[in-house]
């Protein structure tokens, strides 16, 4: 055996290490699924559950959701087979007395006496085709709901577990868990589970991305006028119709039904993404709403019945909902889409509706007609003479109440003087509809440009009926809905489909981690800002990109306050802390009523609180400063919060706060630096340790919505000083989103003089109020006459700013010249090719 | 849709379309393959080996690695000859391997399959008019594959989410336990001949029963 010598030796150390065996070999600890929530198939979906099942369970508890739904189900069979019954197996005549029943033992005539026999009643039923196609339709509504119940039921219990095991809540936390909360730790479990496998982390963005993708596309379709909701019918003027068969239709159209925009829920079909062919995917689109349109026609009655039966099934959970429902109005469909800002969650939109519903019915009942006063009185007059006769002959002797109809007229004259006095107004009532559109604006935080000012106009009072409509014209809407849907599917929407093309192909961003968004949802003020809106300088878009009315600006301050934890990137960071220095500044400097500036509109915030204060008749003194009033304001607790006073210990309490919030171990230094911030501590550490934290949540959100509010009237404050100097130079009433959605004008891009910047008022109101004149002197004078008019409620220096203001006069002067010149667009065909796909790869965290 | 997805496109001659589709599944596979579980008590396990092979290819001027496992082999022709055959001469196809996860869910409802990471391979075929075409095409087809193979690796080796290593109990909810040598992650393959617009009607019917049932 030859020995050769070559590099290859054994290594003797490792062999007599380990020798070769079973045992020895390496060994592996799976780490298991320990959780089943990690990678979740559905963010979307799941995240929806969440958030509803966090709203609905809050304080209501598992239990009583169980048992309200099965009482409902029980509640509809009951309504369905009682009105059958009394429609078909009662004898009236025998009710009525008309036909006497021969009894042999007594002369009384009992109920079942009135009942008709079992087979005669099933046989009046058998011959009613209507009743049978009634039955029919609510046997089948009555099993989706069951279905619907036992789903419902197993994802609470998925949620539930969810709660419990992967948020590690106990069970005594569970029914007082907010959002935030839930929010925050579902961002934290992210980190450890991945139940989004595309990144390491989630933002709170991207939770209200998944939750809110559709809803976003639809608020800025609203935002950009680009649905057929407002229509102008010769009798009735400019109209808006926007119903849930509508909007169900729609979302049928453009998210999920067949041959729909969207792939699946998360990503738009590809070649909507591109700009080529987009006559043909026009057209496409229109044929499959004439489609849509034919079959709604076609269902027409099955969805009548069914819609009342759903308005009945829906009532009871409204009024469960949301408390301001139960008055006479409501806030509308379409009110809802205007006023909601993107990423917002249900239930912070109906929170924030519900705080100014009060304000908004004492805004709308401030117009009461005079005529209708005086006839109304004299009608009351009388009735009620009437009814004070038949109330003393009764009283005197109760024969009276057997003598036939007397009973039923007292009622209804009781009735007609309860409907009369609803058209008496107080007589304690001031009429300042300024003062209450601005509290109104605080919680609803939209309104369009040519309100301010107007308040007291009959056509403000009209647009804003649009938003907040009776509920009989709700209703009203609702059920002739099925017959007007496919008349505006047909004649109005199928008009739109090429603009409805481009809107999804413009206006659709590609997020990692969440896929296919709306990018006005991104709330980029250089994208989308509004120049008008304080974002001048720092944004980029096209009058066809930018957001109307502010809703960029005003989204993403909502966000950035209920959300404090999230990171916003760069620019956008200076933007908010920029605005919210600026607010700071002014509430808490030193607000002298006649200290004056022109560049700057100081004491704007002194102007905007005293206005709703002196409403909701918060004392304030002379000349003290603003943080003396805090520190006494706040010592009432939270109706003085609601009521926009303590504003800088608010501001100055939350800042410690978030700050707070985002350190770790947050709840016990949030505890600590409310009582070092003195004014409220008292209000919060009074708790026992366990309401601790929910407590300090509860205070957080108050104090969020405060602020927002603040920031809400500085804007809209900060937008109308600003666009009146510049209105009055050039006013361009755009009427139409048809003139400049198309394709993008490019003069206004060139032109870099600022003063020849457009300001297009309201898209989504158009202009109808003011001639031109009258336009002119309103836009610059009508301030000074209406505070002038209500000068009570008013502080000086809200008129010394607003007077002192220099606004040039005549600006409608120019009115002519700008509008036709603004008209001409690129043409349409031409700009085809060269249009980019405009789908941006937003790679990084999301913008 | 929670998952990844990592799109490939080649454009090969039609006799290449089995090699070149084995080449990048195998490859995948490969990285996406582990020796056999061997679970012992107090819940540990160890892993089996798995030995490669290497393959060169008739029609292309290429050489790939594949899990010599004869078992995960003839899945995989099986599945590509399929698609071969639907493929016409000269059009486009797509075949996708899907990586999935079950999850056990309760008595009246099917087993959900959660996919984690699909990778889509885009084929255009093309005609060659004569044979000089043709030995251009070997190489670069070989070039183009070389990169593309670089190409997954690259996405393999990012440090992204994979299931986690389950327990006896679940292996069977993450790895495909039924070959013998091997074990590779569930997978799935599908294809696609041409992209047939419009949502199907299955996923319509799904949405709208979620939709009518939804909260």
């Amino acid at each position: 055996m030859a020995h050769f010598d070559t590099e290859y030796q054994r290594l003797e150390a490792s062999y007599s290490d380990s020798p070769p065996g079973e045992e020895n070999l390496l060994m592996h600890v799976p780490e298991g699924a320990k959780s089943q929530w990690h990678h979740i198939e559905n963010l979307d979906l799941f995240f929806q559950r969440i958030s509803f099942c966090t709203y609905v369970l809050y304080k209501n508890g598992f239990t009583c959701m169980l048992l309200g739904e099965i009482f409902e189900l029980v509640q509809l069979l009951f309504v369905v087979g009682f009105t059958v019954f009394l429609a078909n197996c009662v004898d009236y005549d025998i009710l009525f007395a008309n036909k006497f029943v021969n009894h042999t033992d007594s002369s009384k005539v009992t109920l079942p006496d009135a009942f008709l026999p079992v087979d005669v009643c099933s046989a009046r039923i058998r011959e009613n085709a209507f009743v049978i196609f009634v039955l029919i339709i609510s046997g089948v509504f009555w099993l989706h709901r069951l279905v619907k119940f036992i789903y419902n039921v197993c994802c609470y219990w998925e949620i539930r577990s969810f709660y419990i095991n992967a948020l590690k809540m106990t069970m005594s936390e569970l029914p007082y868990a907010t959002w935030q909360e839930v929010q925050a730790r579902i961002v934290e479990i992210q980190k450890e589970h991945q139940i989004c496998i595309h990144k390491k982390e989630l933002t709170e963005l991207d939770i209200y991305h998944r939750i809110l993708r559709f809803k976003n596309y639809m608020v800025a379709m609203v935002n950009k006028s680009l649905l057929p909701v407002r229509f102008r019918l010769p009798g009735l003027g400019e109209s808006v119709f926007y119903t849930r068969g509508l909007k169900y239709n729609f979302e049928l159209i453009f998210f999920w039904g067949p041959g729909s925009l969207f792939e699946n829920e998360w990503s738009l079909k590809s070649e909507y993404k591109r700009g080529g062919n987009r006559l043909e995917l026009a057209d496409k689109l229109a044929s499959r709403i004439l489609w849509i349109g034919i079959a709604n026609l076609l269902l027409c009655p099955v969805i009548l019945v069914w819609q009342i039966l759903y308005a009945f099934f829906s009532y009871t959970e409204v009024i469960k909902r949301e408390p301001g429902s139960l008055g006479a109005r409501c806030w509308s469909l379409y009110g809802r889409c205007y006023l909601r800002h993107f990423n917002e969650l249900d239930h912070e939109l109906m929170s924030r509706l519900s705080k100014g519903y009060k304000p908004a019915s004492k805004y709308m009942n401030c117009f009461l007609s005079p005529l209708l006063t005086v006839v109304a009185k004299n009608v009351a007059f009388f009735a009620g003479s009437l009814l004070a006769v038949l109330i003393a002959l009764t009283i005197y002797d109760e024969d009276v109440l057997s003598v036939e109809h007397v009973l039923s007229s007292i009622t209804l004259l009781g009735v007609c003087i309860t409907v009369c006095r609803s058209f008496i107004p107080d007589k304690h009532m001031v009429f300042c509809p300024e003062q209450l559109l601005r509290v109104i604006l605080a919680h609803i935080h939209y309104m369009p440009d040519h309100w301010q000012g107007n308040a007291h106009r009959y056509e403000t009072r009209d647009q804003f009926s649009q938003l907040f409509q009776y509920k009989a014209v709700f209703i009203l809407e609702e059920l002739i809905s099925p017959v007007v849907t496919p008349i505006i599917l047909i004649f109005c929407l199928r008009r739109k489909s090429l603009e409805i093309i481009d809107f999804f192909r413009n206006f659709t961003v590609e997020v990692i981690g969440v896929g296919d968004t709306c990018s006005f949802a991104q709330m980029d003020i250089r994208q989308h800002g509004h120049p008008a809106w304080m974002s001048a300088g720092k944004t980029e878009a096209s009058i066809y990109q930018q957001a109307e009315d502010g809703k960029t600006e005003l989204s993403l301050m909502h966000f950035a306050i209920t959300n404090p934890q999230w990171q916003p990137p760069q620019e956008t960071t200076h933007f908010i802390s920029q605005l919210k220095e600026r607010v700071h500044r002014e509430a808490t400097s030193d607000t002298h009523p006649l200290s004056l500036s022109e560049s700057e509109p100081r004491s704007l915030i002194a102007n905007l609180l005293v206005g709703p204060s002196t409403l909701t008749s918060i004392h304030f003194g002379g000349d003290s400063s603003l943080t003396n009033h805090a520190a006494a304001g706040s010592s009432d607790g939270a109706s003085a919060l609601r009521s926009l006073s303590p504003i800088s210990s608010s501001l100055h309490l939350r800042g410690s706060l978030s700050a707070a919030h985002r350190a770790p171990g947050h709840t016990s230094t949030m505890s600590k630096a409310m009582a070092g911030s003195g004014t409220d501590a008292r209000t919060v550490s009074s708790g026992s340790s366990v309401w601790e934290g929910q407590l300090t949540s509860l205070v957080l959100s108050e104090y969020a919505s405060t602020e927002m509010s603040i920031h809400a009237l500085y804007m809209h404050e900060l937008h109308k000083q600003q666009s009146r100097g510049e209105l009055s130079r050039h006013t361009w009433h755009r009427q139409d989103s048809d003139e400049s959605s198309d394709s993008i004008p490019d003069e206004v891009r060139s032109e870099p003089n600022p003063h020849s910047r457009h300001f297009p008022r309201s898209h989504t109101f158009p202009t109808t109020v003011p001639s031109p004149s009258e336009g002119a002197s309103s836009h610059s004078s009508s301030q000074q006459r209406y505070s002038g008019s209500t000068t009570d409620s008013f502080s000086a220096g809200g008129q010394v700013v607003r007077s002192a203001r220099g606004v040039p006069m005549g600006g409608w002067a120019e009115d002519g010249q700008a509008a036709p010149r603004h008209h001409d667009t690129l043409p349409e065909e031409s700009s085809e090719d060269d249009m980019p796909p405009h789908i941006h790869k937003v790679n990084a965290v999301c913008v | 849709m929670n998952c990844r997805s990592e799109v490939l496109e080649v454009t090969v001659e039609a006799r290449q379309v089995e090699e070149a589709m084995l080449a990048l599944l195998h490859t995948i596979l490969l990285h996406r393959s582990s020796g056999k579980f061997h679970y012992k008590k107090e819940g540990t396990y160890s892993i089996g080996t798995v030995g490669t092979l290497d393959i060169d290819c008739d029609f292309i001027d290429f050489t790939f690695v594949r899990v010599s496992s004869e078992e995960l082999d003839r899945v995989i022709r099986k599945a590509v000859s399929e698609f071969k055959d639907a493929l016409s001469s000269d059009g486009m196809g797509q075949i996708s391997l899907e990586f999935y996860q079950k999850k056990k869910s309760r008595w009246p409802f099917s087993d959900e399959c959660i996919p984690w990471e699909v990778w889509s391979i885009k084929v255009n075929v093309v005609n060659l008019a004569n044979e000089q075409e043709r030995q251009i095409c070997r190489e670069k087809v070989g070039e183009k594959l070389g990169e593309k193979v670089i190409n997954v690796v690259e996405v393999i080796n990012r440090h992204e989410y994979l299931p986690k290593m389950p327990t006896q109990s679940d292996v069977d909810n993450v790895f495909d336990t039924s070959l013998k040598d091997v074990q590779p992650y569930l997978y799935k393959i599908t294809y696609q001949i041409t992209d047939s617009l419009g949502t199907s009607v299955s996923t319509t019917m799904r949405r709208l029963i979620k939709d009518t049932l939804a909260l």
